[in-house]
């Protein structure tokens, strides 16, 4: 058994035996327990889909990717989603083979470290903590303009002036103040675990999606009825990757679109705690993958059939339109309903901001339990049993970043979604390439070992490494993506540096503070057996 | 010899479960039970929004059983205790399961973060449980681990209305004195049962009467080996009789469910909630008896 370690910390003497019922973990560590509350901690096959999808955010990704990828890829938007799928699925696989032999809180912190040892492995945190706080800061900005799109429209109905409040988001230190108190309700809500019901998250997704859907229809019936912006007649070459004509635009496409799929592997990680038969986790992920991919390929093609790819009013390719498509879309295509599309926005990022927040928190947590960071980021809050103080810190972290991204950049939006790609590229590339190596003395133990953790997690993680070196050098590049840059040298290249390079200096500051993690006396490497 | 008495600990690791423990730990060594120590950990997959971590998991069972640990060995040898993590939808349901399933006789709780010292504030467990729970309920004041556990107790106070509850009050009051060998006083609060808008004096002559009637009542209910000093507090509100009482630092004060209770369970009617606001010392609520 390869299980991870545990630093060692001094057990005070209990005075008395200790009993654990319920084996909602490791049960099988303790013995005479009595099994209570294992059926409770279990979900189901709609629940696995749902938590799947609003992990996913559909509404929200959408509204934030379609934009910057058709900037990139124009009409070939469809072939880019359904190419930025299958890296995402690759890595996957090799992920849930990670999780089901070392479940951790840290995973690519504590995976990758398992794996290459302490430095590689403590990058791969900060990778995993990066993409979460810049993906964090880009969900509460979104969420930001479609509250005040929905105030507005609320305004609008009752004949104030609409125009007036929908503009309030231009204003950076409106847009900042609103920004910073949605990132404090999230950490209040994470920080003291108030988790929505389970049947208030199926009427959500349930209502999210719908509005998808009628957005789709809504925009083809204005196709059909030549009441477009600019009608655009679907064709096949929308699915066909070649048709871009540059690899670099490729590659920038689908290092974005990467982020819309980003968050659906917890479906395929939740295997021991679903309901039913084992075949439960595997259906869940794939009707999963498959509604979100039915529903983005549906929507981004009633997008462009809608709005086209020009550079004026509400046509896809308008910079100014770019960075949340939604936003401008909704009112021309659904009128009256637009309304109904900011709620489903702002339900998707309110989810995936509860379910994000966990993320980067946990790994915090992992980190400061090994030693690789201070041991107050290993806190548990003693009522909540969350994370604590590592919630807090990202919180901080996140708000500071949107703060200042929103002053020195013009369309903060668009740049954290392409820093985020390179960042999801950076870390699940070291994720999947720590699987294969990880596993490397099973690799031919079966068929399905070749696949699931040699072949499946190397491709993957082979193509985000070089979407990753290419984005990096490409945006370099001033005009690369929105165009922001400084000193002539692109904004994503500066952000993406600054963080892996402040990630590299904080590492050697730990080394200097802490060397035991780092001499792999807390979490050694280590290669599975079996 | 009998099986020894089991109380339950609702314990987290902050000032509200030190003071629960340690007043738990009082009780179990003035009566000789067995302490319960119990933390709750919430069900994860509960909501529908975040994926569950199994990592995440084990890593707070492990620290919650370092915690409990940690506590235990403040308590010390002296007093027989077992320790136990339990999941549960909500801290109150899992210390009522847990009750059922040690069979124990009383769950004791801390109060709110937030309280004064000295004092209790109900928080969103200890209402919960003080609304629905068919085990006894204790509720500790801040600062009640400051109280050292050789104290035991030093008087048992049982809190008297003319209400559904009293028979309950004093069986339990009594029971609780034997195995504490603590003296026992009745005391009836004087503004209970009156109605607003009465003229003053009168009211105190009036009240005051009728609480002497209902604990002359009540002493003359009591077994007859059992020995019990009365007391009536006047005040214009409950709050200002409590005040106007002297407490022991041991002391213990029992009070009834209110009529809204069902039968067997517990409920803390107004007069409770109110006395509790001001009261220095342990509260334990005991349900309404079974009709």
């Amino acid at each position: 058994m390869t299980h991870s370690q545990h630093p060692a910390i001094p057990h005070s003497e209990a005075n008395a035996p200790l009993t654990t019922a319920s084996a909602s973990v490791d049960g099988a560590d303790e013995h005479g327990l009595t099994k209570k509350g294992l059926s409770a901690g279990s979900v189901g096959l709609i629940g696995a889909i749902v938590i799947g999808i609003s992990c996913i955010a559909p509404a929200y990704t959408l509204t934030g990717a379609l934009g910057p990828t058709v900037a990139e890829v124009g009409t070939q938007l469809p072939a880019i989603f359904l190419l930025g799928f299958i890296p995402m699925l690759l890595v996957a696989f090799g992920y849930r083979e990670l999780n089901s032999a070392m479940p951790d809180s840290g995973t690519s912190f504590t995976w990758a470290t398992r794996a290459f040892g302490p430095w590689l492995g403590w990058m791969g945190g900060w990778g995993l903590i990066a993409a979460t706080v810049v993906v964090l800061s880009n969900l509460a900005g979104i969420a930001v303009e479609f509250f005040y799109l929905a105030v507005s429209q609320v305004v609008g109905f009752f004949g104030g002036d609409a125009a007036a409040v929908a503009g309030l988001v231009a204003n950076p230190f409106v847009n900042v103040v609103t920004c910073l108190v949605f990132i404090l309700g999230a950490t209040l809500i994470s920080y003291r675990d108030m988790q929505t019901t389970q049947k208030v998250q199926y009427w959500l997704v349930g209502f999210q999606l719908l509005v998808m859907i009628g957005f789709g229809v809504a925009a083809f019936w204005h196709v059909a009825n030549g009441t477009a912006f600019d009608a655009t007649p679907v064709e096949l070459s929308w699915f066909n990757p070649f048709e871009v004509g540059s690899f670099s635009a490729v590659v920038a496409g689908l290092s974005v679109s990467l982020f819309v799929f980003w968050g659906w592997d917890v479906t395929l990680t939740m295997n021991e705690e679903t309901k039913g038969s084992r075949t439960t986790p595997g259906r869940a992920a794939t009707l999963t993958v498959t509604i979100v991919v039915a529903i983005y390929l549906f929507v981004a093609m009633g997008s462009l059939a809608f709005a086209g790819v020009g550079t004026t009013g509400v046509g896809l390719g308008n910079e100014a339109i770019q960075e949340n498509a939604f936003f401008y879309l909704a009112g021309p295509i659904l009128g009256p309903l637009a309304i109904f599309m900011s709620l489903a926005v702002l339900s998707s990022s309110a989810a995936s901001l509860q379910s994000t927040f966990v993320s980067p928190a946990r790994t915090l947590l992992a980190m400061g339990h090994y030693g690789a960071l201070p041991h107050k980021f290993a806190s548990v809050s003693p009522r909540f049993f969350t994370p604590g103080y590592a919630t807090v810190v990202a919180a901080v972290v996140a708000a500071v970043f949107y703060t200042v991204m929103r002053f020195v950049s013009e369309d903060v939006l668009w740049d954290t979604i392409t820093t985020l790609g390179m960042m999801i590229c950076f870390y699940y590339g070291i994720t999947a390439f720590a699987c294969v190596w990880y596993f490397r003395k099973t690799l031919f133990a079966s068929a399905r070992n070749v696949f699931f953790r040699l072949i499946a997690p190397f491709v993957g993680g082979t193509i985000l490494a070089v979407l990753f070196f290419t984005t990096l050098v490409d945006s370099m590049d001033p005009g690369y993506g929105s165009g922001s840059n400084i000193g002539g040298l692109g904004l994503v290249f500066v952000l993406g540096m600054v963080i892996l390079l402040s990630g590299v200096a904080v590492m050697f500051w730990q080394r200097w503070k802490r060397p035991a993690y780092f001499r792999g006396e807390t979490l050694s490497r280590a290669v599975a057996e079996d | 010899m009998t099986e020894s008495l089991r109380i339950v600990v609702g314990y987290t690791a902050d000032d509200s479960g030190a003071d629960a423990l340690a007043f738990g730990a009082r009780l179990a060594g003035a009566t000789e039970a067995i302490l319960e120590v119990v933390m709750i950990l919430p069900i994860e997959a509960r909501g529908g929004v975040v994926p569950r971590d199994p990592g995440y998991e084990r890593l707070v069972k492990e620290r919650s059983q370092r915690w409990l640990a940690e506590a235990s060995a403040k308590v010390g040898d002296d007093i027989d205790q077992s320790l136990h993590i339990r999941y549960a939808e909500s801290f109150a349901e899992g210390l009522v399961d847990a009750a059922h399933e040690f069979g124990a006789s009383l769950i004791v709780v801390g109060s709110a973060r937030g309280a004064i010292v000295g004092r209790s504030r109900i928080g969103s467990v200890a209402s919960a449980l003080l609304h629905a729970s068919d085990v006894p309920v204790a509720l500790a004041p801040a600062g009640s681990r400051e109280v050292p556990i050789s104290l035991g107790v030093t008087r048992i106070t049982a809190a008297i209305g003319q209400r559904a509850g009293a028979s309950a009050v004093l069986e339990a009051s009594v029971r609780l004195g034997r195995a504490t060998h603590a003296p026992l006083r009745l005391l009836s609060l004087v503004p209970i049962d009156l109605p607003s808008g009465m003229d003053e004096e009168l009211a105190d002559l009036t009240s005051t009467a009728h609480a002497r009637e209902v604990l002359v009542e009540a002493q003359r209910a009591l077994p007859a080996a059992v020995e019990a000093t009365v007391s009536t507090a006047t005040g214009s509100s409950i709050e200002e009789s409590v005040r106007a009482l002297e407490w022991h630092v041991g002391e213990i004060v029992l009070v009834g469910s209110s009529r809204l209770a069902t039968p067997s369970r517990l409920f803390l009617g107004s007069t409770g909630s109110k006395m509790l606001r001001e009261l220095p010392v342990p509260m334990i609520v005991v349900p309404r008896p079974t009709d």
